[in-house]
């Protein structure tokens, strides 16, 4: 099939442009190509002043996220295919970031966020160096869903809360947090708690759940964060019964 | 040279995706339940200012306006508690060393509790209303 | 001194041009899996230390996170690290530094032990302890995995697992052009921050290249956009050599069109490979007898080294007997023998690769797979230690050669090289950085201006030539000359292109003059890196006179020839931008070289 489909690109470019613009361009479109094969398509050979990131074409590096019709969407899983019907692709950076240029989102401060619910094991005691934990396969399937995490912030640009107020820690960071407090090795659920807790914490999701759906990894962070709500009306439960029964024998 | 462009979330965030207004028609479930609210209470104040009052109010409650708002708010309360239930086993998962329970039974036991539930409440309404039953 | 080095970024306003200023303790350019642990290795070391991790790429981007089946590393009782050394040299074709394999081997599990230590969710027996699966060219089955995104859960473990060190700090999207190199030393290097377009130079005692391999320099490869050589064209530039840069791997199991890799875990659990009539073409190749379906045998069949399997692809595509796509030939991996609940819980995402990129249920159907550019052997050339012949230069992962691999690797023994050189190279580093040698930045201005105003130079060119024209004839000719055969005439054609090409190089003209995250103009200067890189690999392929594992020269050079080329090929730029080919010893300490046995041949005698 010859046949070509239509890109509108949301361009910015901060040296030149004071607001975004749209830039349409004309691609081929066969049934393998990819939004991300149509993007590079332009950068090859329409405007090579078009940025854009990309890395690994497998769904896998968590680079290439865009809006594509309105939808967080991995440019190199996301098939022209799909789009024939609809004649014209609106390809924009990711919803709720700052945009750095075109199609390049600002991520520093999704990054941030997971940086900060400390995201790793953590031991009261090292193991010794030759012997691994037992973890059984029954153990790893708590977690396991929330470790396929692969931090491309579609959530984020789903997530109308995080693009209210972007110091809420949003879907991937408190993903992560329960990622390791569900981890059978971990001892570190009281030290993740108060991200939890707090006012950027897991309070601030209402359950929209559209993370959930946009996300390509089925990680469903929605499941995840409102059961960090359960997990946290647990602790405050057990800290106040600790601290009426501390009043109590004084 | 940065110059990030800051955007920002459009009042009408909501209406952008299917999602969202699903999102929005299931919060916005509360507007329906709270004027039922409302008109319960103004029943108790009619009450309490003696019979005809109260049958005042009771003759509105058969108004078109009064069926259409009861309509609507039985209707919320119904999808607010089907898509509340329907939310729960991403909520609450029992799955420990001890205990496993089945995401599904959790569903189908909020289900199942909340049919028992409401139910209840319609034989015990029932019942006491009942001009036989009752005191 | 530590302290002393502790400087933030200040901008220094040299003349026209701003060019901002950092001072850390180590650099380590590139953040996947060597860089990670060997940022964690120095900071562990010592605490004090300033360690900056610079990458084009977030961390979790780097390609590690693409590797699949597994990584090495002996557990089971019945398994030794004799059996993993003898299977490793002999994997290479006699050309790995047998030092080395043994430090290798010694290391891998602990390393291994570590990653579970910080979180890595390794798949488990049913009794919680650890489990390994098959792979080609290993006796017995060491293959630690996370199901088939095993890379994946190793990076990230390892970039979470940093973030609690307080002397880790990162530039991320910051791309290394430049190594600056004063009295002898690697001193720092020149960076670009992607956002701004601004030049930033940064001094360190010790620099630490972990920027992973090069096989974007041809068309069909498994390769992330971003492995495109950086480091060893970096070291390259400097004088370093690159050695055995002629060793490309051919991965057996790539989709067709796109060459997105299909794991060897999938023939690990029992895939078979079958050709247009669906027969296992494998046992034609020395790797037989014949295995049922779903019962692999460790170095048999499906499971022989990557060398030999690629080969065989090629011959059965001269021979006609390749399964047609409308992507091109390929061949069948057939897994629906395995069942869909194996398939779901062992390799869940080649399923969904295949779903989503050829339209292809592996659990109903098989997946037309050929071999594709997936791993380069060579590169920088280290000592046992991972130093280069540079002072304060280090160098690990895929871009560097410690070795190990010889003249063709093993799966899941680069991802165990990761970690356990990853790790030598960060204490090696902490080491040079706790003697103080860093250099005063301000002595590295002048060339870092320099070498500045060149990229600036490189940013405003408006010559004739088109970047995305040449980096296509690029791969075209290094797939046409370097690829799983070589033959004389088209080696030397590929020689010649590379050196017209870099002609043609300096003759690009770029579109886009902006400064801030211009793509253009990093993949400009990444197309240089692939051009020097390409460089050295087909010089070195011309030079190896011989066939060897990877390398292949059936027409003029077809067998082994250990007393001329039992040696690795050093490829070094000489100052007026020649390549000059030499030879250095490899290091043999107990296996002395013999036939590689696979197949029926290959039980009871393996390797010695």
């Amino acid at each position: 099939m010859s046949d070509t489909i239509e890109l509108a690109v949301t361009r910015y470019r901060p040296e030149q442009d004071t607001q975004p613009w749209e830039q349409r361009y004309t691609v081929p479109c066969s049934d393998d190509m990819s939004v991300l094969d149509a993007l590079n398509y332009i950068k090859d050979a329409l405007d090579p002043s078009l940025s854009h990131r990309w890395s690994c074409r497998m769904a896998i590096c968590g680079s290439c996220g865009v809006m594509v019709n309105g939808e967080p969407k991995l440019s190199c899983k996301t098939f022209l295919r799909d789009y024939r019907e609809a004649g014209v692709l609106e390809v924009r950076a990711l919803d709720n970031l700052p945009v750095e240029r075109d199609l390049v989102a600002d991520i520093s401060g999704v990054v941030e966020h997971i940086e900060a619910v400390k995201p790793w094991l953590i031991r009261h005691s090292e193991p010794p160096v030759d012997t691994a934990h037992s973890q059984t396969p029954a153990q790893m399937a708590r977690y396991h869903a929330f470790s396929q995490c692969i931090n491309c912030a579609l959530c984020y640009a789903a997530c109308p809360q995080f693009g209210r107020n972007p110091a809420f820690l949003g879907p991937a960071a408190l993903t992560l947090a329960q990622r390791y407090n569900l981890d059978s090795r971990d001892e570190g659920s009281s030290e993740r708690m108060p991200w939890l807790n707090a006012e950027e914490g897991v309070w601030s999701c209402t359950f929209v759940g559209y993370c959930s759906e946009v996300c390509p990894k089925d990680v469903d962070p929605a499941s995840a964060i409102n059961r960090g709500k359960v997990a946290s009306d647990i602790n405050y439960g057990v800290n106040l019964f600790r601290l009426l029964r501390g009043k109590g024998d004084a | 040279m940065r110059k990030p462009w800051q955007p920002q979330q459009p009042r009408n965030w909501w209406l952008r995706n299917p999602a969202y207004r699903r999102y929005m028609l299931r919060e916005a479930t509360a507007l329906p339940l709270l004027l039922y609210t409302l008109l319960l209470l103004a029943g108790i104040v009619q009450f309490s200012r003696g019979e005809a009052a109260f049958a005042t109010w009771l003759s509105w409650l058969q108004t078109p306006a009064g069926l259409l708002l009861q309509g609507i708010a039985l209707a919320a309360a119904l999808l607010h508690a089907v898509t509340w239930v329907a939310l729960v086993p991403k909520i609450l998962v029992i799955d420990s060393d001890r205990l496993r329970i089945d995401p599904r039974h959790v569903l189908r036991a909020h289900q199942l509790g909340a049919l028992a539930g409401n139910l209840g409440l319609i034989v015990a309404t029932l019942w006491l209303l009942w001009p036989t039953g009752g005191a | 001194m530590q302290g002393y080095a502790r400087a933030a970024a200040l901008c220094v306003l040299g003349g026209a041009n701003a060019m901002n200023q950092q001072q850390a303790d180590i650099v380590i350019v590139g953040g996947g899996g060597a860089g990670l642990r060997a940022a964690i290795a120095a900071a562990e070391s010592n605490p004090g230390l300033d360690i900056l991790l610079l990458s084009k790429v977030y961390p979790m981007r780097s390609h590690t996170v693409a590797a699949e089946g597994g990584c090495a590393g002996v557990i089971q009782a019945h398994d030794s690290l004799d059996a993993h050394f003898d299977d490793t040299v002999a994997g290479g074709d006699w050309l790995c530094d047998q030092d080395v394999v043994d430090y290798f081997v010694r290391h891998a599990t602990e390393e291994n032990l570590r990653l579970e230590h910080w979180g890595c969710p390794w798949s488990r027996k049913p009794d919680g302890s650890i489990n390994v699966r098959a792979f080609g060219g290993m006796q017995i089955e060491r293959t630690w995995f996370a199901a088939d995104k095993t890379g994946f859960h190793i990076l990230h473990t390892l970039f979470q697992t940093s973030l609690k060190y307080p002397g880790i700090r990162r530039c991320d999207e910051y791309f290394c052009t430049d190594l600056l190199v004063e009295d002898g030393h690697c001193a720092g290097l020149l960076a670009i921050d992607m956002r701004s377009g601004e030049q930033t130079l940064i001094a360190a005692s010790a620099v630490i290249l972990a920027t992973g391999g090069a096989a974007r320099v041809y068309r069909y490869n498994t390769n992330g956009g971003i492995v495109t050589g950086d480091g060893m064209a970096l070291a390259y530039r400097q004088g370093v050599p690159l050695r055995d840069m002629e060793f490309v791997q051919y991965h057996p199991t790539g989709l067709p069109g796109s060459g997105i890799l299909i794991t060897e875990a999938a023939r690990g659990e029992g895939g078979v490979l079958t050709n247009r009539e669906g027969y296992r073409y494998l046992q034609d190749y020395g790797l037989g007898p014949e295995t049922p379906p779903g019962q692999p045998q460790n170095k048999q069949m499906e499971l022989g080294p990557r060398d030999r399997l690629s080969q065989a692809f090629w011959h059965e595509e001269q021979a006609g007997r390749t399964v047609a796509t409308e992507r091109g030939a390929a061949v069948h991996l057939d897994l629906r023998h395995l069942g869909e609940q194996h398939i779901q819980e062992r390799l869940p995402f080649i399923r969904d690769l295949a779903r989503t990129y050829i339209n292809v249920d592996a659990v109903h159907e098989p997946i037309p797979v050929r071999p594709t550019a997936h791993y380069t052997m060579g590169g920088i050339q280290t000592d046992r230690h991972t130093a280069t012949c540079l002072p304060g230069l280090y160098a690990v992962g895929e871009c560097a050669s410690v070795g190990l691999h010889g003249a063709n690797r093993l799966g899941s023994n680069s991802l165990a090289e990761l970690s356990v050189f990853g790790r030598l190279a960060g204490e090696q580093a902490a080491e040079r950085a706790a003697q103080g040698l860093a250099v005063d930045p301000q002595r590295l201005r002048p060339q870092a201006e320099a070498q500045a105003a060149e990229r600036e130079a490189l940013r405003r060119a408006n010559g004739p030539e088109r970047l995305a024209v040449l980096r296509d004839e690029m791969a075209g000719a290094m797939e046409a000359g370097i690829g799983i055969f070589r033959v004389p005439a088209q080696m030397t054609a590929t020689v010649e292109k590379i050196a017209e090409l870099k002609a043609r190089y300096q003759q690009l003209g770029l579109k886009d003059g902006s400064h801030a995250f211009n793509t253009e103009w990093l993949q400009a200067i990444e197309l240089g890196f692939l051009l020097d890189v390409a460089e050295a690999m087909s010089h070195a392929a011309l030079a190896r006179q011989e066939s060897r594992g990877s390398h292949q020269r059936p027409e003029d050079f077809p067998a082994r020839n250990d007393a001329l080329f039992l040696r690795h090929s050093l490829a070094r730029q000489q100052q007026g931008g020649a390549t000059e080919v030499s030879w250095q010893d490899v290091v043999i300490t107990r296996s002395a070289p013999g036939e590689r046995h696979y197949g029926g041949k290959a039980t009871g005698e393996a390797g010695r």
